[in-house]
């Protein structure tokens, strides 16, 4: 029993040696997945696009989506800002741009909410066209992603304020990092597919 | 010592952030502008594709790190990433 721990922990060891951190590990692979989840999704979105082209995509407003994606792509570097603040110690820092990166995000879903009144305005729903069924998934997901890491963001800002992270612990802080830059990732290749291409 | 290396570290990363950013906003501007333009279909779809592929490589190599970080993690990434690249292309066939 004891020789099986051992085992486990040179294995630990031989990871950290090797630059593997457990928890960013797992959270490639969570993203990794993910990746799985919304290529379903696009490849999806593509196929309807491509063999039943909707009249319906130019109703979608191109510059109102532009700043949406600006606050977004604003709101990872505020992240990266906030992580590089805790690894100098600076607590106070942290917590400043994760409330900007909390805040902006919560403008990029107050954007995305306006663009989907607006449309449901000129009658496209969820289930009223195949259109309408793509797109509303495909963001509706994306949006719901956004949300978590907005809580995500909260969370991370609540512990920074009790002192859960300092200059040599900051795990927390990246893992978190790398959830919203993919989130970010995502709404890059969405915002070429669904409103440019 | 340790806090002075993390300190004089922290500058130059900074500054590489915020390059990365203003790239990244640009880049974006550009698209935008792009959209507005009666360009034919044909030639900026794969101008789109090209920018989007640089944005979305350059929060992924300096934002998450891979970059710097243990070949492992872009390993455990770029695999799906080819997958699904290859998935999306045969959607595109009519």
């Amino acid at each position: 029993m004891s020789e099986h721990l051992t085992g486990h922990a040179d294995a630990y060891r031989s990871g950290r040696a090797l630059g593997i951190q457990p928890l960013k590990l797992g959270m490639w692979l969570f993203l990794a997945s993910e990746v799985m989840f919304f290529g379903g999704l696009i490849s999806a979105f593509l196929h309807y696009k491509v063999n039943n082209p909707s009249p319906e995509s130019g109703l979608l407003d191109v510059p109102l989506v532009g700043v949406n994606t600006f606050l977004l792509l604003t709101s990872s570097f505020t992240v990266v800002l906030g992580l590089t603040a805790i690894r100098q110690g600076d607590r106070r820092g942290l917590i400043r741009f994760l409330a900007a990166t909390a805040l902006l995000g919560a403008a990029f879903l107050g954007g995305q909410a306006y663009e989907f009144v607006s449309l449901y305005g000129h009658g496209v729903t969820l289930n009223g066209s195949l259109f309408g069924s793509s797109f509303f998934t495909l963001t509706g997901f994306h949006g719901l992603h956004v949300l978590i890491g907005l809580v995500w963001a909260l969370s991370t800002l609540a512990g920074a304020a009790r002192g859960r992270y300092t200059a040599d612990r900051f795990e927390g802080v990246e893992v978190f990092g790398l959830y919203w830059h993919f989130v970010d990732v995502v709404w890059i290749v969405l915002f070429t597919i669904i409103y440019l291409v | 010592m340790a806090t002075h290396n993390v300190q004089a570290h922290a500058g130059p990363r900074r500054l590489t952030y915020a390059i990365v950013f203003l790239i990244l906003a640009a880049l974006t501007a550009i698209e935008i502008a792009l959209s507005l333009l009666a360009v034919d279909p044909g030639l900026r779809t794969p101008v789109f594709l090209i920018l989007s592929l640089a944005k979305a490589s350059l929060v992924a190599a300096f934002f998450m790190h891979l970059r710097q970080d243990s070949r492992l993690y872009t390993f455990v990434f770029i695999v799906p990433v080819i997958l699904f690249v290859l998935f999306a292309g045969l959607m595109l066939i009519p």
